[in-house]
């Protein structure tokens, strides 16, 4: 049972890792920081597998976890963000298929994003993946209305930094 | 620019070049190969201490009898050596920390943990026969001087039989090895035991693991 339960979790995980990448791009800015933020989210996900009951999907619930364990590190850790670390944030965005432009803006998008708070950070990164409002707050744990509100703040926010 | 230009460019990021294989995620998962090994690594450490304490504290009357028994020299030698190999026992657990915990591949890691579970077994095979051969040899001293042997075993010079004073003894000797040798067994076997059962069980999974794959 626990062995089903372990090498089904390991495929769920592999297939759907790119999501809890992202999540620590957002949330940390060099490689170090990245590792250790995505143990976490492994640990954490693998220590609550069991009482995921596949109510929602794989992913949504994958979601959930990533971002509070990284909101809740990100309280914990007293460490300010150093802007200087977002020169050394490459993380390979360069590919053949992908412009130079678009290299320059998702760079752009990231630097703005490490500069809002953890909340906003979760929020605008929902936003980003496209997620409805439903999904949004009950991956956040608060009412769709606060969610709409705390959203437009947030891409508002967003917005001033990218466009100052 | 428009936030919706920007979630474009969001959704054709590309996706992670460094993407965690199955072993690494079950790895961080668990964490517990390579503590476990370092415990093994830590509880040599800390053996290694309590056993330079000890020796600083051995009174000097002891230290007197062994000169008596002219084992003086063969007790601060085998001391010595005793320490040589205790501590390239550690360095080997240092090693094989290394090794568990910076392994990519599940081949390896399986054989890391087999490397692990050997050297600590060899470790304390090493401790017993050690314990064993030292207590024979300083009690077969004791015995072949009879002179010595009456100093040690009846110094009041009590009006005894030697040779039952001599078979109590050896009797005595022989329950008190193998005793000394139980409890160190029963220390290993509670300490390294668990760590290696637990090792075992690591290894069981990551084996089935590797079946999957």
């Amino acid at each position: 049972m626990q062995k089903d339960l372990e090498s089904k979790f390991l495929l769920d995980f592999e297939q759907n890792q790119n999501i809890v990448h992202k999540v620590c791009r957002i949330y940390t800015t060099n490689r170090d920081a990245h590792n250790d933020l995505f143990q976490e989210v492994v640990i954490q996900l693998w220590k609550n597998y069991s009482k995921f009951r596949g109510d929602s999907k794989f992913s949504t619930w994958m979601y959930r976890v990533a971002l509070n364990t990284a909101i809740s590190l990100y309280r914990k850790s007293t460490r300010s963000i150093k802007t200087q670390d977002i020169d050394n944030f490459t993380y390979k965005i360069k590919s053949s298929d992908y412009d130079g432009t678009e290299e320059l803006q998702l760079k752009a998008l990231y630097a703005a994003i490490h500069k809002l708070n953890d909340i906003d950070k979760a929020l605008i990164f929902l936003y980003l993946e496209d997620k409805p409002y439903k999904e949004i707050s009950e991956t956040l744990g608060i009412t769709q209305v606060n969610a709409r509100v705390k959203m437009n703040r947030a891409k508002e926010k967003l917005k001033n930094i990218l466009n100052p | 620019m428009d936030l919706e230009t920007y979630k474009k460019t969001w959704e054709n990021q590309p996706e992670e070049t460094n993407s965690v294989s199955k072993i690494d995620i079950y790895k961080m998962a668990h964490s517990k190969s390579s503590s476990v090994v370092k415990w093994v690594f830590i509880l040599g450490v800390i053996e290694l201490s309590i056993g330079v304490c000890l020796n600083l504290f051995i009174p000097d009357s002891y230290i007197e009898a062994y000169n008596d028994l002219g084992l003086k020299k063969f007790i601060n030698y085998s001391i010595i050596l005793n320490y040589i190999i205790i501590i390239l026992f550690l360095i080997i657990f240092y090693k094989n920390y290394k090794a568990v915990s910076s392994t990519e591949n599940t081949k390896r890691l399986l054989n890391n943990i087999l490397r692990v579970r050997r050297t600590v077994k060899y470790y304390v095979y090493y401790n017993l026969t050690g314990a064993f051969i030292f207590m024979v040899i300083i009690y077969t001293t004791v015995f072949s001087n009879e002179e010595l042997f009456i100093k040690n075993f009846n110094p009041e010079n009590l009006e005894v039989n030697i040779n039952t004073l001599i078979t109590s003894t050896i009797i005595s000797l022989i329950v008190v090895i193998i005793l000394v040798l139980f409890i160190i067994w029963l220390f290993y076997r509670v300490t390294y035991g668990i760590l290696l059962g637990r090792l075992k069980k690591n290894y069981k999974e990551l084996d089935s693991l590797e079946h999957l794959n």
